[in-house]
């Protein structure tokens, strides 16, 4: 329980465990066991949700005094129990440009965030009611259960909130649409089948604060007066399912949940449906098939789901994130909330950071913040300080943003204007070693596998835009590829089934509109002027700059680079596979790529 | 009665119920919308093969919709023709042809639809399959299930589970029938049909000695497991000579 004494919380979410988050934590505990400490209520050591800043972890926080350390060890133990009374731990701390940051608010990474959904992340134990209830938890759906269902939705449609999924549809509307059918019963849908590449917003909200999305989800079932609501996690995450199967039995044995919600005549039951790990089951429709039990394809059908959604009875599908905001919004009120943010998107929007940003993470900004503070202010910048090429937005159905537009402010509407989108909230950032050509050819190699497969257009016209963009990357590509291309994405974007076929296309319809030059030069010249794709480049290397340091021949996996240390190493071109790892080991630039001779 | 709803579809003013699918109400008005995965026989369509797209104008705005599956709730303007639908049309049947070149039978529908010249499209050989999934629809409508789409994406296929001879399967070439690419392979002898990989024993009327089916359709078909002894013809025909030896004529 957070009271005040010193607590030692430990970031517990995927990425810090996978770097040994829980023998830490164990550590800590065993350190402060051995010193008497551990049964002292003054010390806990609290497994928390994910911090934000993966690529740092693990990271352990000392409150109250808020002192944040990061890549911390088993071996650290000692040196972390010592500073709870004694001195910091200076080489945990966070270092960034030379500076050193204690405390969260000062470490810009965390300085421009604005926590709404994340509030409790990384700060309360997941597994604990107690912890949510003791910052504010459970207090806005008190509010919601003294309110008429018409009430709670025109708080939530004055809060101006929008679906975080990516569509940015009004929740609110989306809310009264639903509670207008007299059809019985309503039910109410929480889609945790998070699957975009790199995206991991979703997932660390369930893991995190679980109890928020329970609170969110029994708020929207008391709007459209449903009494079971499913939420749908999909198969991978395994802890999230956890924690949120944890919360939902705490919630019941708490009368949160059942047949009276807080003492109220209201009752709602909640259970979890296990996703298959299909990407296209993130499709309402087809994510109300697998529900049902069904092949999960989308339905062709003018009917939307508010109307005949899940067993053809109205449905409301809200995203993790959505219902996590749903909560403060209640307890906080919709002008609070309606004040972070643009004019027509409010509140804020978590994002999954990846790819060749110096900090990756996960953040949470208000709307319309700037890609450029994204990435260069909280993210700082790329590494290595090379130069920035796109950022990918919005996973498959996104696009890839350029230099020009970084300072658009990123909200649903802006980035759609200029043919791009913000998406869901995955990010993956690309210096100037990435090939737009095959980050399209990526996209629509990973569709190829996800699509459900159903409709024409996108089952065959993927296959066809798969075919056709490894030609252009294989140096096969002929004039008129990029028309051809760009007929198929339109057909696809006006005659699919469902969302994710309509916006199949994006990936490539955006690389072409922005980088056109790269593809050109892949299909005229057969060069690719990233130097990425391996049928079109060899690398060779500089002999006035290498040192001789030998990264690059021990980096090597086709053993094809020679050289005596200290002397200018060689690449033998019968040998090299062009796989780039020589350019990503060298530090001296020394590393050419050139076009590979047909 | 329900709300009558006049409507454009190509400049021709049709008179329609409101709530019916725009592809009925341009047939009905002997408008042509290509098809192939639609089927009078079923009500729910899967609206999957998208050639039938059309265009419709509804308060100022436009949209591509699926004809089969889109219902006429207000007046509206359609274009069947339009710049935008022949063009997409083209390149859904492009993209058709080369998914399933030996689909003999649609061949005629390119020169109707058009198509898109160029040699960039790969095609996929031997196939005919063109995944409008009737034939799952049929299999369904008859109360077996035996076979479904599987895989997704690419790789999507029409197969019983896992590939096996799947036990819920009559044999009855329901879905054969309804194919209209000829894509569902079977083969008979004199005793024994085999289709999805399972051998079917064939039933022969006592009388007349003509196929009527296998064992296990006949069974499904009579309801209480039993296989009928004669075919229908030849049982019509003893109920003629019975009444004609009672009552003198039929």
């Amino acid at each position: 329980m957070i009271n005040g004494t010193d607590k030692i919380l430990v970031c517990c979410g995927t990425s810090c465990i996978a770097n040994g988050a829980l023998d830490v934590a164990d550590a800590i505990e065993a350190e402060l066991r051995a010193r008497n400490l551990g049964e002292s209520v003054e010390v806990q050591v609290t497994r928390t949700g994910c911090s934000g800043e993966c690529e740092q972890g693990p990271i352990v926080r000392l409150m109250p005094r808020d002192t944040m350390y990061y890549r911390v060890k088993v071996a650290d133990a000692a040196a972390i129990v010592d500073s709870l009374e004694g001195e910091l731990a200076t080489k945990l701390l966070y270092k960034r440009d030379g500076e050193t940051y204690e405390h969260m608010d000062d470490n810009p990474f965390y300085a421009l965030q604005h926590k709404v959904v994340l509030k409790d992340v990384g700060i309360i134990d997941p597994l604990s009611l107690d912890d949510y209830r003791a910052r504010g938890g459970y207090e806005g759906l008190k509010k919601a259960l003294e309110m008429t269902p018409e009430q709670i939705i025109d708080e939530v449609e004055k809060s101006g909130l929008r679906g975080k999924g990516g569509a940015g549809f009004p929740t609110g509307r989306k809310w009264r649409s639903a509670a207008s059918y007299d059809e019985w019963p309503h039910y109410i849908v929480c889609n945790g089948d998070e699957g975009d590449p790199g995206a991991f917003m979703d997932g660390s909200t369930m893991e995190g604060s679980p109890h928020a999305v329970i609170e969110g989800m029994i708020i929207g079932a008391l709007a459209i007066c449903a009494e079971e609501g499913v939420l749908y996690i999909r198969d991978e995450y395994a802890l999230a399912r956890d924690h949120i199967q944890h919360a939902i039995d705490d919630a019941y044995a708490a009368g949160i949940l059942g047949e009276s919600i807080m003492g109220t005549k209201h009752k709602l039951d909640l259970s979890i449906v296990r996703g298959g790990g299909a990407f296209v089951c993130g499709e309402s429709t087809a994510l109300m098939a697998s529900i049902e039990g069904r092949v999960g394809e989308p339905r062709a059908k003018y009917i939307r789901s508010v109307q005949r959604g899940l067993f053809d009875h109205p449905t409301v599908l809200n995203n993790v994130e959505t219902l996590a905001s749903i909560p403060t919004i209640l307890r906080e009120g919709a002008e609070a909330y309606a004040r972070i943010g643009t004019e027509g998107s409010k509140g804020t929007k978590v994002f999954a950071m990846v790819g060749k940003v110096k900090h990756t993470g996960l953040v949470e900004v208000p709307m319309g913040t700037t890609l450029r503070t994204l990435i260069y202010d909280i993210g700082g910048g790329i590494i290595d300080d090379r130069p920035f090429k796109a950022i990918q937005t919005g996973g498959p159905s996104g696009g890839c943003i350029p230099e020009s537009l970084l300072d658009l402010p990123v909200d649903f509407d802006t980035l759609t204007e200029y043919g791009a989108m913000m998406g869901s909230g995955g990010m993956i950032v690309m210096d100037d070693r990435s090939c737009m050509v095959e980050v399209a050819r990526y996209y629509v190699d990973f569709l190829c596998e996800e699509s459900c497969g159903k409709c024409t257009p996108c089952r065959e016209g993927l296959r066809q835009m798969r075919a056709i963009l490894t030609d252009i990357c294989e140096g096969r590509g002929k004039p008129g590829d990029i028309e051809l291309l760009e007929r198929i994405c339109h057909t696809m974007e006006d005659a699919s089934l469902c969302a994710l076929g309509r916006t199949a296309a994006n990936p490539v319809l955006t690389t072409i509109k922005f980088f056109r030059d790269e593809y050109e030069a892949h299909i005229n010249d057969k060069t690719c002027p990233a130097g990425v794709c391996a049928k079109l480049t060899q690398f060779a290397i500089e002999a006035d700059v290498c040192t001789g340091c030998g990264m690059c021949s021990r980096a090597c996996p086709a053993g094809a680079i020679a050289g005596e240390r200290k002397q200018a190493h060689v690449i033998d071109p019968a040998k090299c596979i062009a796989c780039g790892s020589c350019r990503e080991a060298c530090r001296f630039n020394a590393v050419l790529t050139e076009r590979r001779p047909a | 009665m329900s709300e009558t709803i006049t409507i454009t579809i190509d400049g021709k003013e049709c008179t329609c119920e409101k709530g019916e699918y725009l592809y009925d109400v341009a047939k009905r008005n002997g408008i042509f919308i290509p098809v192939f995965c639609r089927h009078d026989a079923f009500e729910d369509h899967r609206a999957c093969c998208r050639i039938c797209i059309v265009e419709v104008e509804e308060g100022g705005r436009s949209k591509v919709v699926t004809s089969c599956v889109y219902p006429v709730e207000r007046e509206c303007n359609v274009q069947t023709r339009s710049e935008k639908i022949m063009e997409e049309r083209s390149v859904i049947m492009a993209l058709l042809a080369h998914r399933a070149p030996e689909a003999a039978s649609f061949k005629p529908m390119v020169g109707r639809v058009g198509t898109v010249e160029t040699d960039r499209l790969v095609t996929l050989d031997g196939e005919k399959c063109i995944l409008c999934a009737l034939c799952v629809q049929a299999c369904n409508s008859l109360g077996t299930g035996a076979i479904s789409t599987v895989n997704r994406g690419t790789e999507k296929m029409i197969d019983t589970p896992y590939g096996k001879e799947s036990a819920a399967c009559v044999g009855c070439l329901s879905c054969a029938n309804v194919c209209p690419t000829g894509a569902i392979e079977y083969s008979e002898d004199d005793a024994v049909r085999t289709i999805w990989n399972r051998e079917f024993e064939l039933i022969r009327c006592g009388e007349c000695g003509q196929i009527m089916g296998t064992r296990d359709s006949l069974a499904l078909a009579a309801g209480n497991n039993e296989v009928p002894a004669v075919c229908d013809e030849c049982r019509k025909k003893h109920m003629a000579d019975e009444m004609m030896a009672t009552y003198r004529y039929v």
